[in-house]
This record gives structure tokens, C-alpha cells and sequence, in this order.
């Protein structure tokens, strides 16, 4: 069923039951929002979307008032314009003016509406003095309560998105603030630190600890990826500056997820840049050498233990125990050389002990292609059924 | 990393039973945190927690729930007596305080108890006393809790219907009650069909009484043509509007009358059951209440198959804990359903979307008392009792600087000089009227020019608001910025905190009216309250925040100047 209203003096047949915000979005109307997400149940907290429906002695807020025949609509009278900046006003009245540091300055919805708006910050007002900042040991999330503006979005995106009930509201009226369970730190309250609330928090409330000060917005490019960690092909924006990576952000056009991440995939990005991390083929120094496989320090050590004797008392040469240059040790090597050495391993195990001595266990991290070329190398190439997966774990 | 391991810890035994007492059912948060609190005299982060999980429910609801009723608290406490803040009170009390041995007490402030005709008004646990004066705080602890108000003389110029058995009947009695009267109404109401019964009262044009005025028979009507079942009937007695005490003398008065108008509304919605949803600081009344209700069932006036006619219906009495805005209708369910009492979203409206989403009526105690004599004497005989355009009678409340403060039963149509004069008895003596507030404590504040409008329920936009029928009546020496400022404090302390303009609102026009009333206001600050004003009223989510402009607007209105004055 259609209903006939105007919004701005316009002519539209809008279907029945859906909100002011929703119909105006579809005739290309904008409507400033806060509290309000596509994703989430909207609540109507905020007030930023409240506009003139002609006969009204109030001002609806767009995101939950439901079209009526013959209701007309404006969208940016002046007096709606006023109350908007007064609304927004009463928020900055209470929130830190620390733009100029805010990890979040940039991508802060508060921010662009208070830019957009002209909003003037009251004198008035506890700025950033009523709690403490980083309040939370979370080591992935970073809260600092001062800048809430108590949208209830994380509380909504914690129930509704991730199911996990972590974020509430307590105390009343000015009072009200934003807890974790029985207000208690954020893991204690059974969060498993998805960081659902931080991207869906419109202001520095909520942030990222990993990333926290490492670049402004404008200083990062966005590269939208998938994700490596496992089979369900999440995506989401890398935050590259200066060719590193330095944070994962929810991609709100991801197919598959949307803005919902995992802790892994949110935050289980610094394997990229760390020293650890092997970016080249390593093998032993006594594969390259060739000759047998010489006993190990470890080994040695297990073995004197077993004979109750010293290890000195063993007849071993020094180089061979030694930590940095022995037969033991790592070396860098081409993929050629290295792939030439794992392939004679198998091929000789395989003709000496028979194939279904060697195994494969395909990776995650890996394209669904590549896991379907290792299962075929493992069952035509060397002929055993041993295969397989850590996303079957 | 934290290394702080979380160690499963099994839910206290003692909270466990708590919440078995109550079928674990998440409707009964509230009663098991009330019930932790009155063992342990506080609760705890362990004990919430704990409560959460043997109620199966997430631990920050239960936090929400137990830092937002302001009865409930997490500091430990003696006997609680509370002093209330109300403005009738502070009238009464002016800026003495009340001294108390902290040894023996914990001493709170708390909002309007609802005792404005006891004012000064206390609640010792949760025995209601007063009135009260500042140096007589020793013989509270020795027992003394003074006496209610007598009402059982009627003052010239009433009409009594409602509480024409005041002082006659033992409340506390079914056999008085059924002697005098109560449940004819009923009686009436099972011989004629459902329909017939709600023709009835929408004939009578009877108007919901909680001070929104909308039609009772009407209200009825959409939840009996909703097809859902089951259908529920609520009563709002959470009366916490400063200045406003009637439904608790109708309770305390005359309970079964009550009774009768929800089973009488029961019946013609075709519900099935019932809540009285009372403050909890009306403990005393919600006693009488479960008394009558076991008075009603044992004569099957309530229960299964009442008085042969097929119909069953049960009412139960849920208690509130310390929250104005549960008297909005949506927060009053929310809260039933054990959840903090924060407004919902409207639409869906109660008829269709109420109590557990189901079809419910929403009634004011008042309202639901007025039914039974419709059914009893028709609803020609109701509108014959007004010579005004709004049928029927109503209770008003006068306070203040009045020789004669209280309660009395008249039809519409008064005007604030009848008020103060004929049933107020007058000004005190060297009392001047300068202003009123009207309604409760969001209505006008009017001057003496408005004191021949007749009022009903669109008087409010003449500038003297009905709202649930008070009137606080001040003299020459009271300020209207002062006053203005008790209001706000009300306000900015019930203010539930969903929405931006109530909640930074409310608690910044606080802050000017702190500052004026102190001498030390500054230019700018009357302009400010304006603005202020005006965004509650429009932009605000719910009815609290957007009424609380009314009060402002007019006291600005009205006494201009005074505020002006204050600015430096």
C-alpha cells in the first residue's frame, strides 16, 4: 500500500510503514543522523534527525517515525536547522575538545556534523573531566567514556551484530553512562573483543589501541582485502600509510560481512610488518651442504641426560653445537633451491617408505585454488590420502 | 594482554532461590534485586552479576536496571529515611533542613513521595510520614509517623463519587465494601455484553484522568478490536508527579472501587489479566491492594469464572522502585516487563504493541475508579453530574498557601479563584495569591490574571493546565524562579537519559536556575532558558522531556521581569 506525502513541497508515493529517513533517502533527501545506523535497530536517542511534519505541535525524529498519508514534511527549516545545532551543542557541551589530538578526528560523525552545522562549543559543561581516559585494560579497544555522546550504538551492534551482550546503559539522566556488563572491564563481561562497538561508535568513545595515534585519516590510503584468517572470504580496509599497515577497518560494501569482523581479522593484522615474520625460504645449513643429518643441540642435551653423563663428555665438535654458525643454523635461500629440496625429501621418502609416509595440511590463509592444487598434489602427485585442513579444526 | 583469568564462579545459591521464587522469570528483575538489596542492605557488582545469570539474562541489564531505580542502591544502608524534595514540601519546609543522628539512619533526598498533603513529607523504609517539622527529626526514630489526611467530611461545592465512601467503608474490608455498594457496577457490566459495556463508557466521554485526557472508551475499543490474545489491562499508580497524591488516597480509601473498574475494563477488552503498576514508595497502599485483591477473590468477584458469568480475570500488583518517568505509559511496561523504564518508541501504541507485545490498556487509577459508577448509573447520569462541557467529576488537590490544603471531588469546569476560594478556603491569612502551578509539576505557572479561565483539558493552551488536577498556590513571598528551580531539580533528576534535549537540557537549565536563584545569574540566562525550553518541547523523545518546556515557558511568560532581575 502507497502513501501520499510531500517532503520539502514535493509530491512522493512512499510505502506504507517505512520511516520518514527511509522514504527521504530514497528520493536522494538528506537527513543528518547520529544515533542512527542502517545496520542496527534504530533507537531514536539522538534527536539529529528530528524534522517539521506540518500539524505537529513536535518535531519527529525521522529515523523511527513511520509515514502518514498527508503528512508534510521539511526537512530543513530553519527552525529544524536551529534545534539540530542546539542538539548538537548540548553534546559538545560535554565532550572533550581535543579534536586537534582525537585518534578519531577526520572519521568522526560528531565532528562533520558539528563542522556542518557551524555548532558553537558551549562554556558550559564537563568536558572531558567526568571519567578516566583509557579506562579499560581491553588490548585491542580503547575507551575513554568523556567522548560518548550516549548514541547506544555499541550497545545495539554488541546485541544485535555480534549476540553478545556486552555494552549497556547505566544510571539515569545526566548521570547516564555507557558500562560493560555489571560495569566491569569489557573482558570480564564476556566480550571476545570483536571490536563490532568500535566501528559502529560515531565518535573517539570508542577507538582502536593498536593504532591509537599512528595517523590521521587523511594520512592513510585504504586497501580493501580479504581476509587471510579463515574460509569465510570476510573483507575489510587495510589502513596503509607510508607502505605499512597499520589498522584494519570495517568495509560497510564487504559482501559477505558487512561491517562485522572478528577479533582475529579486526585486530590480528600485525603478523605484516613483524620481524618474525619469514619473507623468504629458510633451510638448514647441512641440506645445503649436503651429508647426514648431524645431531642437534637439543637432541645432544636429551641424550646426556638419558646416559647421566655431560655433555662434553660426548664426543661432538664444537661447531657442530654451536648457535650461530653450525649445521644447524637457518639459511636464506631462493624459492628454486628451496622447493628443489623439499620436493627430493618427499620423493625420497616416498620411493624408500611408500607415499602414505608423507602428509599435507593445507592452510587457511591460502585461496580456495590453492588449497584445491595441494589436495591434488597430495592424492595424483604423490598418491596418499593423507590431507588436511586447519579450518576443519 | 590481560592476564586476569575469568574464573567461573557457580551463581550464589541464596540469589539462585531468589530467582526461583520468582519462576527465574526475567520479568521479575526488579524483585530479585529488591529482594538482594533487603538481605544484604546493598547490592554488589558479584550479586547484580549474579542475578543476571540465574535470571538468564545479560549482566548490563540488570546493572541498568539496579543504578536506575533510585530505590535501589549499591551503598550500604541502615533504615532508609528518605526526605522528600518536592516542591510542596520545600514550600512547607523553606531552607531548614531536617536534622537526623545519622547513627541510627541513612538520610536521602528523594523526589516528590507523593505525600504532598502530609508536606513536609518522609518515608521511614516504607512506612509514609508527615508532616514533619525541621527540629522534630528525634521522634521519627521513636516510632512516630503521624496520620493521613481525613477526608471523610466533604467540603462545600463537592460532588462525591469516587470518594463518597470515604471514611464510611474499612478498606480493608470486602464484606464493608460489598454492603455499600462496591461491585454493582460490575454486576451491571457481566449482564450486558462486552461491546455494550464499552458503548457505555464511551458514551459517558469520560477522559483518561492521568492528565492526557484521552478517551478511556476509545482506548478500550482498539485493544478489544485487536484480534491478539491475550489482552491485558494495566493501572498506572505510579503516581511521582510533584503535587499530585489523589490515586493514593483512592487506594488507601477505597481499594475494591479500583478493583472494579479494571475487571469491569477487563471484561469489555476481553483481557484476562491484570497489573497494577504502583510507585514503590506506596508500599503501604500496595498492601491494602493485595489485601482487597484476596477480599475480591474470596467472594469471586475476581478469579475463575467471576460470579457464574464465564468471564476470569486476575489482577496482581507489581511494585515500582524509585523512577518518575515509569508514569509515562511505554516506560511504565518497559519497566513491568523488567527492564529499565525508558519510553519506547510510538507507534506502535499500547492497544496494539503493549505489555509482553501484547494488545494492553494503559488506565490511570482514577480513570479505572470512575468506570464502576458509569456501569452503575449509566453514562446519561455521569454527564448530568457536570453543568461543563467535560461529563463527570474529577479530583483536585490544592496546596500551599491556602487555608484549607487537600483533596476534593468537584466536576470540570473550576477556576483557579473557585479553587484557592471556595474550596481552598482562601488565602492565608497575610497571603497574597501571586502565582499557581497547575496541573503538577509540568503545568503552567500562571499569574492572577488566569484566575477565572475555566479549566479542563485544553485549558492548558489558555495557560492553566488541568494535568492530574493540582494546583500549588503561592503568596507574595515565594519566588517563581525559585520555584522554577525545584522543578527543574526534579526534573534533571528524573530525566531518564535516552534523549539529548531532556537529559543535558534538563541538567542546564538546572544549572542557570542554580546560579539565578543563588544571586549569581548572568546576562544571557533568561534568553538561554528560552532556547532550552523551546528545544524540550519539540525536539524531546518522550512526554517528560517535552513537557517540561510548559513550566518554563510560562513562568517566563508570566513573571518576566522576576527572572530578568535574577540575571544580575
Amino acid at each position: 500500500m502507497a502513501v501520499n506525502i510531500k517532503i520539502n513541497g514535493k509530491a512522493i508515493q512512499a510505502e506504507d510503514g517505512k520511516t520518514i529517513l527511509q522514504v527521504a533517502k530514497e528520493h536522494n533527501v538528506r537527513i543528518p543522523t547520529l544515533c542512527y545506523h542502517k545496520d542496527l535497530n534504530p533507537t531514536g536517542n539522538c534527536r539529529m534527525c528530528v524534522v517539521d511534519v506540518n500539524g505537529w505541535r513536535i518535531s519527529p525524529a525521522a529515523c523511527v517515525t513511520p509515514v502518514w498519508e498527508g503528512m508534510e514534511i521539511e526537512t530543513d527549516s530553519e527552525k529544524v536547522m536551529k534545534d539540530r545545532k542546539l542538539t548538537l551543542e548540548l553534546m559538545l557541551a560535554n565532550h572533550p575538545q581535543d579534536c586537534l589530538t582525537c585518534d578519531v578526528a577526520g572519521e568522526c560523525e560528531l565532528q562533520d556534523l558539528a563542522y556542518e552545522y557551524k555548532a558553537e562549543v558551549p562554556a558550559w559543561g564537563a568536558k572531558g573531566t567526568r571519567y578516566k581516559v583509557d579506562s579499560d585494560p581491553n588490548p585491542f579497544i580503547r575507551v575513554d567514556m568523556n567522548k560518548c555522546i550516549l548514541c547506544r550504538r555499541c550497545e545495539s551492534a554488541c546485541a544485535e551484530i555480534q549476540v553478545r551482550d556486552v555494552w549497556g546503559v547505566a544510571k539515569r539522566g545526566f548521570d547516564e553512562v555507557m558500562v560493560a556488563g555489571a560495569g566491569v572491564p569489557m573482558l570480564e563481561a564476556r566480550c571476545e573483543s570483536c571490536g563490532q562497538c568500535v566501528a559502529y561508535c560515531p565518535t573517539g568513545a570508542l577507538s582502536n589501541k593498536m593504532s591509537y595515534g599512528m595517523a590521521r585519516a587523511h594520512q592513510v590510503k585504504k586497501v580493501t582485502t580479504t581476509c587471510s584468517y579463515c574460509g569465510v572470504g570476510c573483507q575489510f580496509d587495510l589502513l596503509v600509510k607510508d607502505n605499512k599497515v597499520i589498522g584494519v577497518h570495517s568495509n560497510s560494501e564487504a559482501p559477505v560481512n558487512g561491517m562485522a569482523l572478528c577479533v582475529k581479522g579486526r585486530y590480528g593484522y600485525d603478523f605484516i610488518h613483524h620481524p618474525d615474520r619469514l619473507v623468504r625460504p629458510k633451510v638448514r645449513r647441512y641440506l645445503l651442504e649436503g651429508g647426514g643429518k648431524p645431531v642437534s643441540s637439543d637432541q645432544l642435551s636429551v641424550i646426556s641426560d638419558r646416559l647421566s653423563v655431560s655433555s662434553d663428555q660426548l664426543s661432538v665438535t664444537s661447531d657442530q653445537l654451536s648457535v650461530t654458525s653450525g649445521p644447524w643454523d637457518w639459511v636464506e635461500v631462493e624459492w628454486e633451491k628451496a622447493l628443489d629440496i623439499v620436493a627430493d625429501k618427499f620423493a625420497d621418502t616416498r620411493s624408500e617408505f611408500g607415499a602414505d609416509t608423507t602428509g599435507f595440511l593445507a592452510s587457511a590463509k591460502c585461496l580456495n585454488e590453492e588449497n584445491y592444487l595441494i589436495n591434488k598434489l597430495a592424492r595424483q602427485v604423490m598418491g596418499t590420502n593423507n590431507i588436511d585442513h586447519c579450518a576443519r579444526l | 594482554m590481560t592476564n586476569k583469568h575469568i574464573i567461573h564462579k557457580p551463581i550464589s545459591p541464596e540469589i539462585l532461590e531468589f530467582a526461583n521464587n520468582h519462576e527465574g522469570s526475567r520479568e521479575a528483575a526488579l524483585e530479585v534485586l529488591k529482594d538482594i538489596q533487603a538481605h544484604h542492605s546493598a547490592l554488589t557488582t558479584d550479586s547484580v552479576t549474579d542475578a543476571a545469570r540465574a535470571l538468564k539474562l545479560p549482566p548490563h541489564q540488570l546493572y541498568g536496571m539496579a543504578t536506575f531505580y533510585s530505590m535501589l542502591s549499591f551503598e550500604e544502608r541502615k533504615k532508609v529515611l528518605r526526605v522528600c524534595d518536592g516542591p510542596v514540601c520545600w514550600l512547607k519546609r523553606g531552607s531548614e533542613q531536617l536534622s537526623v543522628d545519622s547513627g541510627q539512619l541513612s538520610v536521602e533526598r528523594t523526589s516528590c513521595l507523593g505525600l504532598c498533603d502530609r508536606a513536609p513529607a518522609i518515608l521511614v523504609d516504607d512506612e509514609q510520614a508527615g508532616p514533619i517539622e525541621a527540629n522534630e527529626a528525634g521522634k521519627v526514630c521513636e516510632g512516630w509517623r503521624g496520620a493521613p489526611m481525613d477526608y471523610s467530611k466533604a467540603r462545600k461545592g463537592e460532588v462525591r463519587v469516587m470518594t463518597a465512601l470515604i471514611g464510611k467503608i474499612d478498606p480493608d474490608s470486602i464484606d464493608d465494601a460489598l454492603a455499600n455498594g462496591v461491585y454493582g457496577g460490575l454486576k451491571s457490566a457481566l449482564q450486558q455484553e462486552p461491546i455494550a459495556v464499552l458503548s457505555e463508557v464511551e458514551a459517558s466521554g469520560l477522559q483518561g484522568r492521568g492528565g492526557a485526557g484521552f478517551p478511556v472508551g476509545r482506548k478500550g475499543r482498539f485493544v478489544a478490536n485487536e484480534k491478539r490474545t491475550p489482552r491485558y489491562i494495566i493501572c498506572n499508580a505510579d503516581e511521582s508527579e510533584p503535587l499530585i497524591f489523589k490515586d493514593r488516597v483512592l487506594m488507601d480509601t477505597n481499594p475494591h472501587q479500583l478493583l472494579e473498574g479494571m475487571t469491569i475494563a477487563g471484561y469489555a477488552c476481553g483481557a484476562s489479566e491484570a497489573w497494577i503498576y504502583i510507585r514503590g514508595e506506596y508500599e503501604y497502599q500496595a498492601r491494602r491492594l493485595e489485601n482487597a485483591i484476596e477480599g475480591a477473590k474470596s467472594k469471586n468477584l475476581l478469579g475463575e469464572n467471576i460470579l457464574g458469568s464465564g468471564f476470569s480475570f486476575d489482577i496482581h500488583v507489581h511494585r515500582g522502585a524509585g523512577a518518575y518517568i515509569c508514569g509515562e505509559e511505554t516506560a511504565l511496561i518497559e519497566s513491568l516487563e523488567g527492564k529499565r523504564g525508558e519510553p519506547r518508541l510510538r507507534p506502535p501504541y499500547p492497544p496494539t504493541y503493549g505489555f509482553r507485545g501484547q494488545p494492553t490498556a494503559v488506565n490511570n487509577v482514577e480513570s479505572f475508579c470512575a468506570v464502576p459508577h458509569i456501569l452503575k448509573n449509566g453514562a446519561e447520569w455521569w454527564k448530568s453530574l457536570s453543568g461543563y462541557k467535560t461529563p463527570g467529576t474529577k479530583m483536585y488537590m490544592v496546596l500551599g498557601h491556602v487555608k484549607k490544603p487537600g483533596l476534593f471531588e468537584a466536576p470540570f469546569g473550576l477556576t483557579l479563584r473557585q479553587i484557592v476560594k471556595e474550596f481552598g478556603g482562601g488565602m492565608l491569612k497575610g497571603s497574597k495569591f501571586k502565582f499557581a502551578l497547575c496541573g503538577g509539576a509540568a503545568g503552567t505557572i500562571t499569574d492572577e490574571s488566569l484566575l477565572d479561565v475555566p479549566i479542563d483539558f485544553s485549558s492548558g493552551q489558555k495557560g492553566v493546565s488541568l494535568g492530574a488536577g493540582a494546583f500549588l498556590i503561592c503568596d507574595q513571598n515565594v519566588s517563581p524562579v525559585a520555584m522554577l528551580r525545584e522543578l527543574l531539580h526534579f526534573f534533571a533528576v528524573e530525566s531518564c537519559g535516552k534523549c539529548t534535549p531532556c537529559r543535558v537540557g534538563t541538567w542546564r537549565s538546572l544549572e542557570i536556575l542554580d546560579r539565578m536563584t543563588a544571586g549569581k545569574g548572568q546576562k544571557g540566562d533568561v534568553e538561554e532558558l528560552k532556547i532550552l525550553a523551546d528545544l524540550m518541547q519539540v525536539s524531546s523523545f518522550c512526554g517528560l522531556g517535552q513537557s517540561v518546556g510548559i513550566p518554563m515557558k510560562s513562568a517566563l511568560a508570566y513573571f518576566g521581569a522576576e527572572f530578568e532581575k535574577a540575571e544580575s
